[in-house]
């Protein structure tokens, strides 16, 4: 399936543009021939002997059709470049409506986090698809198709000539070039791929390496992948530069065969010797516009590929529509449920989760605990819906998960997760994300209870709110959720990089403003849990232990074993 | 640039060659122009037949297709000092890198030097396929047509002469001010065309908190915006381009009508030289305009160049082993820290006059708050990085006397987060072993470190592929994994960075009862966070700020230094047992 229909139907939106970029465009590449082919008429008129104002016409002439071909060219370049710019907006436009109902449980497919980088530098690569795939060939067939219309008036076997020039040139040329250039790129990637692999060992396996003394045998590796990825790249460019060298040979061969053909006219006097510069000026200079061909292939296949990239990434099945949609109760506590839930991340042979059950009544407050891997996060994307169970249900509020809009369960949440964003611009614009209505007092007040009464709301917030250390972002995201004032809270590490203490002040004015509402904490630290309704003990993705904080001190099993080692442990 | 200059000096053969190729070039630029006028002016005014002129139009095709030739040849030869500069790059990055890049991974610069050893080698590409190659065609072929002008027709090589240097110094002038202006419209641009990663990335807080809808038109006006910003840049460049046009046409325009001039009112000039000329002039001012979108081209390679330049030029504390043997024996090297100090280039990072003696077969605990320098000690001590004052001593000779390969044997460390290369469960285990390990022993050691069970759990077993930095595997078991490769490798001094927290129970078992195994016939030194590692040492030492401020057992320190105390107790609610 040939995904670039979705980037040319962004494209055809600009029609204003794209006519004035064919418009000069056909405009700069005709007067071209125009100037040299009168130049070449000039030249032997001029051998003649003709009056002297029949030379000042045709040199002005000349001029003018100079500057309107200088011209032409400005104005092709700016429409052009205008309306690439102006579909990449419509394309990131669209590409983000597309995007918009799959994230984020879109986001759990590619663990490896490259795939919103992939996609800015995709749409990015898609500015070269109008400029150097979509309308070259439009002006190429354009001005060849005139300029043989023109040349067909002197001599039919010269427009022929021409024309069978237009088809190499134009299409016999560039369709076997993106043959080889599929084959060439394929084998780059795979031997850029390899020896990206082995630099990241390299570099961040280095200790390893170094000490069992395997850097040697390493180094000898990445080099070996190194050359491979070289000799490529060095095939790929001789082979483009193979394309050029043949494109231009052919252009120039047939302008010699014009020239071959008129000479043979001429001296079978069939056609008038002052015309015979002209027409192979005029071949010359029409191939210029043929050049383009040459490197289309390589783009055609760059821009196909980022363009199936994008759009295989939103093809996915949209979320199946729930036929009974049914409103989360608003303003009320509710209560949760798992029945046998399991999930397997895909390529994983382990599931991550393993029948997992568990009842939480409205306005209970649980801790979820376990070590890393041991599938707690996992237990927040199921419960959010962002991921969504291979077996078993989820309840919320007694209504399955499933029949739940997502947005009305989000709606009616306030998240916190381990990485929250942040965007550009002040703690005030972030914080009114929450809600738009908040008055400053109120963000003031949550900022306070956070810890953070330091900052202003003026203050500025860098790109991923760079500017803010670890802590100062969770205590941020912290409020914000405050801030929502729903009543079900879901805290996935919310205070990861806090100290013990700012973290204890931090839960007293959450479980205080919480006390009437459901709340579950997903936590890795022991501590501060003694006020839990329950707590829930994971391992390896499976509930190993439940119960409130005394009972599992009693019961002296995983939990009290884990709550030793943390006491024993200094940070 | 002057690095690129440089480097592709160095490659003279390869320039030379370019040379004789440009040289070529125009000798074939020169014949078309003839030949084609030749043909012209036989058929057309001098009343040739056909045949007469077919050896012309012979020498002409053939001249072409030479033509066509020579540029596949000048651009394979780039291509060619391209690939061979690229491979020296990477190859000094990679001799550097592997000399000493210890201290990078403190600073997490890992990342950065990946990109600097893919993308900015990469990036050098254009300079030497593109750039080199065009300038040595600019330098040979309009000095040669010029030549011929001269000789032709004096006239139009004195106008050529007196034209040409507009466009170079047109090309400068825009060059500036096009610098000046992107430059102001940097920044804008970046914070427009960042804005759709940062959406994006936000993506999940923004349907959250239920905003994701109303970005659209964020998207969208931040992308005209993006437009807009570009244009007026891109504008400029146009703009110059133009003027390029005008100049070059303006100069062809003067030799026409002045050769149009002699040949009509003077009749001073044959129609031949005339037509000569004019075909030669465009040639002439296209192959100076080339260049100009050249060092275009050529630019974007320079900022690349400086950062793999910076790169290598980065001074290093390189460790110098010596060659005497470490001769095996069954017991433990007693190891002597004298003075012991570690400063990180001039900045901050510091360790100093580290005095201890770490005996044979001892268990070790180093201990101190984060930042007070028990990784680099580590480091140290395992011969990683050189200390910048003292010596250490390893039975009684200097670490750095000894022949690298002979210490590392008998060493293994095992670090907070592992690394788990690309491959099967089994390769990462052997890799600890000095020689080929056969698959007994590995399953033995698999089996010592408790990852029996997780291997049988999984189809296939031992040969599971993990890699891409060992996905798919918990916290827990990748520590498992590493000491799988300790006790495979049998070493007698184990370096262990202890994991902190997020373990799970049956590692943190597996984990203390390995050490002690490990301990029984090796000298264990443990950057310790657990009361029970401790506690079990034979000796401690206390850093704080980079200095060992106290060394002794758990008890001893507890009675003699306060600060040791507070450490404790801090952490246990006031009670330091």
């Amino acid at each position: 399936m040939n995904y670039l229909k979705f980037v040319v139907k962004e494209i055809v939106t600009e029609k204003k543009d794209i006519f004035l970029s064919v418009l000069f465009g056909f405009l700069a590449g005709i007067t071209a021939i125009a100037l040299f082919g009168s130049s070449g008429y000039l030249v032997s008129k001029a051998a003649f002997a003709p009056p002297l104002y029949t030379l000042a016409f045709l040199i002005a002439g000349l001029k003018l059709m100079g500057f309107a071909r200088a011209l032409s060219r400005y104005g092709e370049r700016y429409f052009s470049h205008r309306a690439t710019f102006t579909m990449l907006s419509n394309i990131r436009v669209s590409f983000f409506e597309k995007l918009e109902p799959l994230a984020p449980r879109i986001f759990q497919k590619y663990r490896s986090g490259d795939l919103l980088a992939r996609i800015v530098g995709d749409v990015e690569s898609l500015q070269n698809f109008f400029l150097r795939v979509f309308y070259p060939p439009i002006i190429l067939l354009l001005v060849f198709l005139s300029t043989i219309f023109f040349v067909a008036f002197y001599s039919w076997w010269i427009a022929f000539i021409l024309f069978a020039g237009l088809i190499v040139t134009g299409l016999v040329i560039p369709a076997w070039f993106a043959l080889r250039q599929k084959r060439l790129e394929s084998r780059i990637r795979e031997a850029r791929a390899e020896l990206s692999t082995d630099v990241t060992e390299f570099l961040y396996g280095f200790l390893d390496l170094k000490i069992y003394q395997k850097l040697q045998g390493k180094k000898q590796r990445l080099q070996g992948a190194s050359d491979w990825y070289i000799t490529e790249q060095e095939r790929e460019g001789k082979t483009a530069m193979f394309n050029h060298s043949i494109n231009s040979m052919v252009s120039f061969t047939v302008s010699w065969l014009v020239l071959v053909v008129g000479a043979y006219f001429v001296a079978a006097q069939q056609l008038d010797g002052v015309f015979l510069a002209m027409l192979v000026m005029i071949s010359l200079t029409m191939f210029e516009n043929a050049t383009p061909m040459a490197v289309l292939p390589g783009h055609w296949e760059d821009n196909r590929r980022a363009a199936a990239r994008l759009y295989s990434v939103v093809e996915e099945e949209a979320e199946p529509s729930t036929l009974t949609e049914e409103k989360l109760p608003a303003d009320q506590a509710l209560s949760l449920a798992f029945q046998e839930v399991t999930f397997t991340f895909p390529g994983e042979t382990r599931p991550t989760v393993k029948e997992v059950s568990f009842q939480l009544p409205a306005g209970s407050k649980t801790a979820i605990v376990g070590p890393s891997g041991s599938g707690k996060s996992t237990l927040m994307q199921l419960l959010l819906g962002i991921t969504r169970s291979d077996k078993g249900d989820l309840l919320a509020g007694g209504v399955n998960l499933n029949q739940i809009e997502k947005e009305d369960l989000w709606a009616k949440s306030n998240v916190v997760l381990q990485e929250n964003h942040f965007f550009y611009g002040t703690i005030r614009d972030n914080l009114l994300l929450a809600n738009r209505a908040l008055t400053d007092e109120a963000m003031k007040v949550a900022l306070d209870r956070v810890e953070l009464g330091h900052f202003s709301l003026d203050d500025a917030v860098y790109e991923k709110a760079e500017n803010l250390s670890g802590g100062e972002r969770q205590r941020l995201a912290i409020a914000r959720a405050m801030l929502k004032g729903e009543r079900l809270w879901l805290f996935d590490e919310p205070a990861f990089s806090v100290d013990a203490l700012t973290e204890k002040i931090i839960y007293d004015h959450i479980f205080r403003q919480a006390k009437r509402d459901t709340l579950v904490l997903i936590s890795h630290r022991l501590t501060g849990l003694e006020n839990m309704d329950k707590i829930i003990v994971m391992e390896q993705g499976e509930i190993i232990e439940t119960g409130s904080f005394d009972e599992l001190m009693d019961k002296k099993g995983y939990f009290y074993e884990m709550k030793q080692i943390e006491k024993n442990i200094l940070m | 640039m002057d690095d690129l200059k440089k480097l592709s000096k160095a490659h003279h053969h390869d320039r030379t060659l370019l040379f004789i190729i440009a040289f070529f070039t125009g000798v074939m630029v020169i014949g078309q122009a003839y030949l084609f006028v030749a043909a012209v002016d036989r058929v057309f005014l001098q009343g040739y037949s056909f045949l007469e002129v077919l050896p012309v139009l012979l020498g002409l095709l053939a001249v072409m297709i030479a033509r066509a030739g020579l540029t596949y040849w000048s651009g394979r030869t780039g291509v060619q000092m391209a690939a061979k500069v690229k491979r020296d790059f990477r190859q000094s990055l990679l001799d550097k890198y592997s000399r000493n890049p210890i201290q990078a991974s403190f600073k997490g610069q890992s990342g950065q030097k990946v990109s600097v050893m893919m993308d900015a080698v990469d990036e050098i590409d254009s300079y030497f396929s593109q750039y080199v190659p065009q300038v040595m065609q600019t330098s040979v072929v309009p000095l040669m047509v010029i030549g011929t002008a001269f000789y032709h027709h004096i006239y139009t090589g004195i106008i050529m002469l007196i034209t040409a240097p507009f466009i170079p110094i047109f090309m400068a002038i825009i060059g500036m001010k096009t610098k000046k202006k992107s430059e102001e419209q940097m920044d804008e641009m970046a914070a427009f065309s960042g804005r759709f990663l940062d959406i994006l990335q936000g993506l999940t807080t923004l349907k959250l908190f239920g905003r994701a809808k109303q970005q659209h038109e964020a998207i969208r006006q931040s992308s005209l915006n993006f437009r807009d910003a570009t244009m007026e840049v891109l504008k400029i460049a146009f703009i110059s381009s133009l003027s390029l046009e005008f100049i070059s046409m303006l100069s062809i325009g003067i030799i026409a009508l002045e050769v149009g001039i002699r040949l009509i009112v003077f009749e001073s000039i044959s129609f031949f030289t005339a037509f000569f000329v004019l075909v030669l002039a465009p040639e002439f001012y296209n192959s100076l305009r080339d260049l100009g979108s050249a060092f275009h081209t050529g630019r974007g390679s320079m900022g690349a160049a400086k950062k793999v330049a910076d790169e290598l030029t980065e001074t290093e504390q390189v460790v110098e082993w010596g060659d005497t043997t470490f001769s095996h024996t069954d017991k433990p090297p007693e190891i002597e820290l004298k003075g012991v100090g570690f400063r990180y280039k001039e900045e901050g990072f510091a360790l100093e006059g580290i005095n201890a003696v770490l005996s044979s077969n001892q268990q070790i605990a180093i201990v101190g708050r984060s930042g007070a320098g028990k990784t680099t000690l580590l480091h140290l001590i395992a011969g990683l990085i050189g200390p910048t004052e003292g010596r250490i001593e390893v039975d009684g000779r200097s670490l750095f006397s000894y022949e690298v390969a002979g210490w590392f044997d008998q060493l293994s460390y095992i670090s907070q987060h592992p690394y788990l290369f690309a491959g099967t469960i089994a390769d990462n285990i052997a890799i600890g072993a000095n020689e080929g390990a056969d698959r007994d022993e590995i399953e033995r050691a698999a089996e010592k470190a408790g990852i029996q069970e997780l291997i049988k759990s999984l189809e296939a077993g031992l040969d599971t592929q993990i890699g891409e930095a060992g996905r798919g595997l918990s916290g827990g078991e990748k520590q498992r994994v590493a000491l799988a490769r300790a006790f495979l490798k049998n070493p007698s001094v184990v370096l262990f960075d202890e994991p902190t927290t997020g373990l799970d129970l049956h590692t943190e078992r597996i984990l203390q009862a390995s050490i002690e195994t490990l301990a029984e016939n090796s000298t264990v030194i443990t950057v310790a966070h657990r009361l029970h590692t401790i506690k079990n040492a034979d000796q401690i030492l206390f850093l704080d700020n980079g200095k060992l401020i106290a060394q002794g057992s758990h008890n001893e320190l507890l009675a003699s230094t306060p600060e040791y105390w507070d450490m404790v107790a801090s952490h246990r609610g006031g009670i330091a047992e």
